[in-house]
């Protein structure tokens, strides 16, 4: 091992992020000056889909630091250098703070005038508390990742043995509450940022999506940045094939979690055939939303299953780079899925479609937040602080 | 002999053994070390505890299940809860062998086929439920879908239905896994094993020569039961979930119930391996090899999930007040403050409270506190399905049809029963089979020149 400190030179990435988002930023603005309800609606699409990785390299960071495993040793600089950049997402929901009753119902006072249910839950959904919960969540995150990583680095600072271990132990003991709070946290912001759109319609199954989608897309993105870090020495070096199907192999599940618990939800609204349930799938389900249904099926689970069952998909890290790539862009569709009807009335969903906003906006937000990324990452060695415990010989 | 004192309590395997002294140790268990009095105590106990089933379940064949205690408005009572609890139980096996095997686990290794063999026995009490709640037992057959000329045919929307494919998959799968695993030790017992014991492990071990085509046949068989196993270890509880959850009652229908079925699942199963390893490892003196790494291993999956079944709780009452529904409401006032309510913060104590102190590491290590937290879950996981099932239709939608359930004297002799049988199994396969798999142990055996690092 030459040294251990590496910091990769991702400026060309980073500026063409920047690029990429403030364009779609710009373009998004311009849009919202015709349209400026559908803004709103495609933004918040948007601040999820560019939360959701931040958010879960926080419990992916607190998971690897209980159950250990060459998984995450590799993969925790990339981790924490996420969840530095959620207070760009704090910034990014400004617009949703200041908006709230454009984007959910219950915060229109003449809506919950005249529904009797509204009214039962204006103790929860109401502007006030609604909005100090998210800055809550925010606060939870921005501290919950601060920590991961001030430990971290005194792990990576420790002059002996001694001071590692003592630095070790306090990530143990931070990310034992510290999973149960980002659980916690992200079903309440799942509830809060999408179940209230339709907020008649409960599922307790609704933060668990969110868990796992998160899970998922973060993966999907770690095992990207890992492919473009280890076209260069050392992390070319670092880098086994097997740490690659181990990535491949924890993907896979996520894939199969995802159906599974999108299945189950589905399949007990339709066994029980409720009037206040069955609405939220009869959106989703009706003209170009059924075959987007039909496609996340077969591209969120039936062809990812299939192709990250066969060793050699995961071994091979190009093969693997497109499937994440690929998971990637399919996340964000069942994202869409789950947000954009939920703007429309039953009658009518099935003659609307995700508007030019819904891809836009997205792109420029996610892009603004993957500059930040690549601007974390460059900001401490990407060197794995246990790297002892990487296995020695053989070639990437 | 005397207590062994444990060093090296912090491994998978106390490295002071040899492959010889990992099989004479083990294979002694049945073949020649003198059997400990506990064996016999808790195998007598447990046989005459046992006789409690065929009692109550011949009388409920001859009489019919009128001498159950459930009636209008209850149809589902010990019955349904006790074929839940034990389909739970025997999860712990499912995920140890399978799951841990997927994901490479040393530590699987000491308590997996024990945990299989439990995940049988517990699968066998599970079944007994449905098939005598039937009322006619010999025609359970029924359930199945063949070619029949009395034109019947299983409803196939019905989750009962999906109940028989799962449990039944599960069984066989189970038993596949368990045998498979079993062969190459049982080939070890024949060539020790003296007078009739050689004939008989010797036709159990099939043949196995332990050439190396038989170990590569071996490995690539137990790695294609595990993939099967694995999606088994979540389908068979999520469909044991759908039996309530695709209904309509507040209290059954709840979306998050498959992941949380089968979390807790695995908690009772885990608290029912605790429960059995911690005194079966004092008695036989096998400390080396179910070390406090194990244990503690056990009890942070038992407290991993016994929080995830927590989140489920904590979301069922954040539902019932958020949806803003009143029946899903006054299921929950039910709960808290109705007739059974004391049994719903029962279930809050044993499985919320009592797992709450395996925050804490010394707690994961003591052995006394890690029995009485098992017992605490084992009990919490009972409550939990006493909760979800009678507690949600003694009262439902037409205050006039409301009823109470009470458990009559063949209900608790066919639980209390299924115990005895259960242990009775257990204490069995202890004395007659290898109940740490041999050839798996060796594997972690240390060279002398690695054991110096």
């Amino acid at each position: 091992m030459s040294s251990n400190h590496y910091i990769p030179d991702l400026s060309s990435f980073r500026n063409k992020a920047f690029f990429v988002g403030l364009a779609g930023v710009l373009v998004a603005v311009y849009g919202m000056t015709s349209n400026s309800e559908q803004f709103m609606r495609s933004y918040l699409l948007a601040f999820l889909f560019s939360l959701l990785i931040p958010v879960t390299c926080n419990g992916l960071l607190c998971l690897h630091h209980l159950v250990g495993g060459q998984w995450g040793i590799l993969m925790r600089p990339l981790l924490e250098a996420g969840s530095r950049t959620l207070w760009i997402n704090l910034l990014f929901s400004i617009p949703i703070l200041l908006n709230v009753p454009a984007l959910y119902e219950w915060a229109r006072p003449e809506v919950v005038a005249n529904d009797h249910i509204l009214q039962n839950k204006a103790a929860w959904l109401n502007v006030h508390f609604w909005s100090w919960r998210i800055i809550f969540y925010f606060l939870v995150w921005i501290l919950l990742g601060y920590y991961l990583n001030l430990y971290s680095n005194e792990q990576a600072a420790g002059r002996n043995e001694e001071e590692t271990e003592a630095a070790k132990e306090k990530l143990r003991n931070l990310s034992g509450p510290g999973l149960v709070l980002h659980i916690l946290t992200l079903t309440f912001a799942a509830f809060d940022l999408g179940m209230s759109l339709e907020p008649h319609w409960p599922s307790t199954m609704y933060g668990v999506l969110y868990l796992i989608g998160g899970a998922l897309v973060t993966m999907a993105f770690m095992i990207l940045v890992m492919r473009r870090l280890t076209v260069e020495a050392p992390m070319s070096h670092l880098v086994k094939v097997n740490h690659f199907r181990d990535w491949g192999t924890l993907l896979f599940a996520f894939v199969c979690l995802w159906a599974y618990v999108n299945f189950s939800q589905f399949l007990i609204i339709w066994s029980a055939n409720l009037p206040e349930e069955t609405p939220w799938y009869v959106k989703r389900t009706q003209g170009p939303w059924s075959t987007l249904a039909g496609c996340l099926m077969l591209f969120h689970f039936a062809l990812p299953f299939l192709l990250l069952l066969i060793r050699f998909n995961k071994k091979k890290s190009a093969i693997l780079g497109f499937i994440a790539a690929f998971m990637i862009v399919m996340k964000f569709l069942d994202l869409a899925w789950l947000i954009a009807p939920a703007f429309h009335e039953v009658e009518e969903a099935g003659h609307q479609f995700l508007h030019w906003l819904d891809v836009v906006t997205p792109v420029g937000l996610f892009g603004l937040w993957a500059g930040f990324f690549a601007y974390q990452l460059g900001r401490k060695s990407l060197m794995p602080v246990e790297a002892a415990k990487l296995p020695t010989g053989g070639h990437h | 002999m005397p207590p062994v004192k444990i060093e090296h309590a912090d491994v998978v395997l106390v490295q002071r053994h040899s492959n010889t002294t990992v099989t004479d140790k083990i294979a002694g268990v049945v073949l020649w070390s003198p059997t400990p009095k506990q064996w016999f105590v808790i195998i007598a106990i447990a046989f005459m505890v046992l006789q409690l089933l065929p009692f109550s379940l011949g009388n409920l064949v001859v009489q019919g299940i009128g001498l159950w205690g459930i009636n209008s408005p209850v149809g589902w009572g010990f019955d349904i809860i006790n074929f839940v609890w034990w389909i739970g139980i025997g999860h712990a096996g499912t995920l140890i062998s399978a799951v841990l095997l997927l994901f490479r686990q040393e530590w699987r290794m000491a308590i997996a086929r024990f945990a299989e063999a439990m995940t049988i026995f517990a699968v066998m009490c599970a079944g007994l439920y449905p098939v005598f709640h039937t009322g006619r037992p010999w025609l359970a057959y029924w359930l199945l879908p063949y070619p029949n000329t009395m034109a019947l045919w299983p409803q196939p929307r019905s989750p009962l239905v999906w109940d028989v494919f799962a449990v039944s998959t599960y069984a066989t799968v189970s038993i596949l896994f368990w045998y498979v695993g079993l062969i190459p030790d049982l080939a070890t017992m024949r060539d020790r094993a003296k007078g009739f014991g050689k004939y008989i492990y010797g036709f159990l071990a099939l043949g196995w020569r332990g050439s190396a085509k038989h170990w590569h046949r071996y490995e690539t068989a137990s790695l294609l039961l595990a993939g099967l196993s694995t999606p088994l270890v979540l389908s068979v509880h999520s469909i044991v979930s759908f039996d309530f959850a695709t209904g309509l009652i507040p209290g059954w229908h709840t979306t998050v119930f498959p992941p949380y079925f089968v979390a807790g699942a695995v908690f009772a199963g885990f608290a029912m391996v605790l429960t059995l390893a911690i005194p079966v490892r004092k008695w036989y003196g096998l400390e080396d090899f179910i070390t406090d790494r194990h244990l503690e291993n056990m009890a942070k999956v038992m407290f991993a999930t016994g929080m995830i079944v927590c989140y489920g709780y904590f979301l069922e009452v954040f539902m019932a007040w958020y949806s803003g529904n009143e029946y899903e409401w006054a299921m929950l006032m039910n709960r808290v403050k109705g007739p059974y309510a004391a049994m719903y913060w029962a279930l809050w104590i044993c499985n919320g409270l009592s797992i709450q102190i395996l925050w804490f590491k010394w707690a994961r290590r003591s052995t006394t506190v890690l029995f009485i937290v098992s017992q605490f879950v084992s009990v919490g996981m009972w409550l939990e399905r006493f909760v979800i099932i009678p507690m949600s239709i003694h009262r439902d939608f037409i205050p006039a049809s409301w009823g109470m359930y009470y458990p009559t004297v063949f209900d608790w002799g066919t639980f209390i029963g299924s115990m005895g049988f259960f242990t009775f199994l257990m204490f069995l396969f202890i004395r007659g089979l290898p109940m740490i798999s041999m050839f798996e142990i060796r594997t972690l055996v240390k060279r002398p020149a690695e054991a110096n690092h």
